[in-house]
């Protein structure tokens, strides 16, 4: 059985993301799993592990692919800007003007 | 602690000593593997273990701190060689690798049955500590298991000196359910839920099951004697001058 | 350094902050001096271990003896997140290690003293891993990016050692004569190593681990973040440092001290230390003892 290497990801609290820690070498599946629990748990410091074999992570860097260089800010929240637009149609309406800390709700910025 | 009548009480103190003092030997010479295990990753799982079993200890001598009215530390550390109550698989460094597997599993599969009965107890505090060990121990199980099997089926030479270490140790292994003083007591109160003889047999028959179909026999023996837990050796006592070393300096002393 | 388009691209790119990934493609130069100052480092935790490791039977209370081999068993775990970090760059596990065994490569000067009381526990875990934490805590922004994020868990574990050390060390303090009497006697002995260990001041102009950001501060920046910390530190105890020309320059804002023995430094991590040759020794052995079990479970010739 060869040394493989292993890439552990842990979740630390219910409900998080599962992130990379790092790695561990074993022979197999099952000394995996005990290291990963040493390397990544035994301060008690994750609540689950995932142990993959580093051959089966697909990667993908591609600035093409991840980074195109076209706009495409019409796929994100920040790409669209009404502030000035809203505080025109209010005007236009005949609405109070926004203070700060009225009861008219904000648009929530998420950008 | 439950309020115990002077010769329950005495069984008892008996019993905690030998469990704590099992621990607490062994996790002393599996540490030392610290920094010297067959592989980086192993290492820190084989020290894992051992801290486990000195902190398992720890549990032990601080009840048995409570119930005598002593010091964990000073039950610990503060004894003449002749006093200490582990088992006599316990007497031996851990020599090598195949050796500290051995004595592992066997230790593990023994300690295994000892604290399920154990957790059955009468005594609510011993129950309650017997039941938080299993936790633990359940990776520990694992753990030795997965190394019987690799060096099991590792090519001839490899599983000779598996079986060797495993005929070598199986003697002493039996010396953990060493008939104690007192013993009758702890049974029939429950505080011992079934006797160690049955408790050796039950031993027998797991790790049988596991040894056997990896092509590993075990030889009949007829049982531990008495004996199982008063033997010293000079191994031993190398060890206990080690570890007494510091608090021998100065009496009295807090480190 | 090489001199294509590609390779300055690649020193502009690290020297103003960008980070590298295992992956990437790096000219050979960066991608050596990467691979030595980790595998430097790697060597040093595996070693680091032994100093300390005869003391785990010798440890004097169950917390004690916990704590201890808990530290080890750490500095064990740094040494294995330090190769795996040096062998995505190439260099296999087994050659590294054979290499240290065979005095090819270095490991900090500081493991290389023998330990002698409890009070060397106390004091290494304390001072000597605090100036190492000062280095390590640096080397977290690397520009290698496996290194910096290794760096980063190494930093959170290292932080209990510390604890751990002053621990030992006040409660000697607050014991008896003779106990404070040891820790003094231990601090005389580490000074020298510990002023040697962040190395002398280097020319930044010509510090490539410094132009390539693989590290962040020089090596005087390190001492002098040290002295800054744990000087009054050790100070207010009552302890005194080995140094009669330490002292503070309020006008300059550097602590002053006696120049350390950079021979020393030089002589003892080319393996002239006085545990140097021992301390492989014991290593090589133990690596011969467990050669079966390697070749039984992994099937690879190591």
């Amino acid at each position: 059985m060869p040394d493989l290497v292993w890439e552990v990801f842990r979740q630390e609290a219910e409900g998080d993301p599962l992130v990379h820690g790092g790695s561990v070498r074993a022979p197999d599946e099952e000394l995996a799993m005990h290291y990963a629990r040493e390397f990544y748990g035994r301060r008690q410091e994750s609540i689950r592990l995932w142990v993959v074999p580093r051959e089966a992570i697909v990667e993908l860097d591609d600035p093409d692919l991840l980074q195109p260089p076209f706009d495409r800010s019409f796929k994100r929240p920040s790409g669209y800007l009404i502030k000035h637009k809203l505080e025109a149609a209010r005007q236009r309406a005949g609405a109070p003007a926004i203070v700060a800390g009225s009861a008219i709700p904000e648009p929530e910025d998420v950008g | 602690m439950t309020t115990y009548d002077d010769a329950t009480r005495a069984a008892v103190a008996e019993l905690l000593l030998t469990l704590a003092d099992d621990e607490f030997i062994l996790g002393f010479w599996d540490s030392e593997w610290t920094g010297i295990a067959p592989m980086l990753e192993e290492d820190v799982a084989t020290s894992s273990i051992a801290q486990d079993e000195i902190g398992h200890a720890k549990a032990w001598y601080e009840m048995l701190a409570a119930l005598t009215g002593d010091n964990p530390d000073r039950i610990a550390f503060g004894r003449p060689p002749e006093d200490y109550r582990h088992a006599a698989l316990m007497n031996h460094p851990r020599t090598d690798w195949a050796f500290t597997v051995a004595r592992r599993f066997l230790y593990e599969t023994a300690d295994s049955v000892r604290l399920e009965a154990l957790s059955r107890s009468s005594d609510p505090e011993i129950g309650g500590l017997a039941v938080k060990m299993r936790r633990e121990e359940t990776y520990h199980l694992l753990h030795w298991s997965a190394w019987v099997r690799r060096l099991a089926e590792g090519g001839a030479g490899t599983h000779e000196r598996l079986r060797a270490a495993l005929e070598r140790l199986w003697p002493e292994a039996e010396s953990i359910f060493a008939p104690l003083d007192g013993e009758a007591v702890l049974v029939e109160k429950g505080i011992l839920p079934e006797s160690l003889s049955l408790l050796r047999d039950r031993w027998v028959e797991r790790a049988r099951a596991e040894l056997e179909p990896l092509g590993l026999p075990t030889t009949t023996t007829p049982g531990p004697g008495s004996a199982g837990r008063l033997e010293r050796t000079d191994d031993f006592r190398w060890l206990w001058g080690e570890f007494t070393m510091v608090t021998r300096s100065e009496a009295g002393a807090t480190w | 350094m090489i001199q294509t388009a590609q390779a300055e691209a690649f020193y502009a790119h690290v020297s103003t902050g960008g980070k590298v990934e295992a992956d990437d493609w790096m000219p050979d130069d960066y991608r050596a001096a990467v691979l030595k100052f980790v595998e430097m480092h790697a060597n040093s935790e595996l070693m680091g271990v032994l100093p300390e490791r005869d003391w785990i039977l010798r440890a004097p209370t169950l917390r004690r003896k916990l704590a201890l081999t808990s530290k080890i068993q750490d500095e064990v775990g740094h040494a294995q997140l330090l190769y795996r970090v040096a062998e995505d760059l190439g260099k296999p596990r087994e050659q590294m290690l054979q290499d240290l065994l065979a005095g090819k490569t270095k490991f900090h000067n500081v493991f290389h003293y023998p330990t002698r009381s409890w009070g060397d526990v106390g004091i290494i875990a304390w001072l000597v891993d605090a100036a190492a934490i000062v280095s390590q805590q640096a080397l977290r922004d690397s520009s290698y990016a496996p290194y910096a994020r290794t760096m980063k868990k190494i930093c959170w574990e290292e932080s209990v050692h510390i604890m751990h050390g002053r621990d030992v060390v006040l409660t000697l303090m607050t014991g008896t004569e003779s106990q404070r009497a040891m820790v003094q006697e231990a601090l005389d002995r580490w000074w020298g190593p510990l002023m040697q260990m962040h190395g002398p001041p280097t020319d930044p102009a010509k510090d490539k681990d410094l132009i390539w950001q693989i590290k962040s501060k020089g090596n005087e920046q390190l001492r002098q973040e040290f002295l800054g910390i744990y000087v009054p530190r050790i100070w207010e105890l009552g302890l005194t440092v080995p140094d009669p020309a330490l002292a503070h320059d309020d006008a300059t804002g550097r602590w002053q001290y006696t120049e350390p023995d950079w021979d020393e430094l030089r002589s003892v991590v080319t393996g002239h230390g006085p545990m140097s040759q021992e301390r492989l020794a014991f290593r090589r052995l133990h690596r011969e003892q467990t050669q079966w079990v390697r070749d039984a479970v992994l099937g690879v010739a190591a």
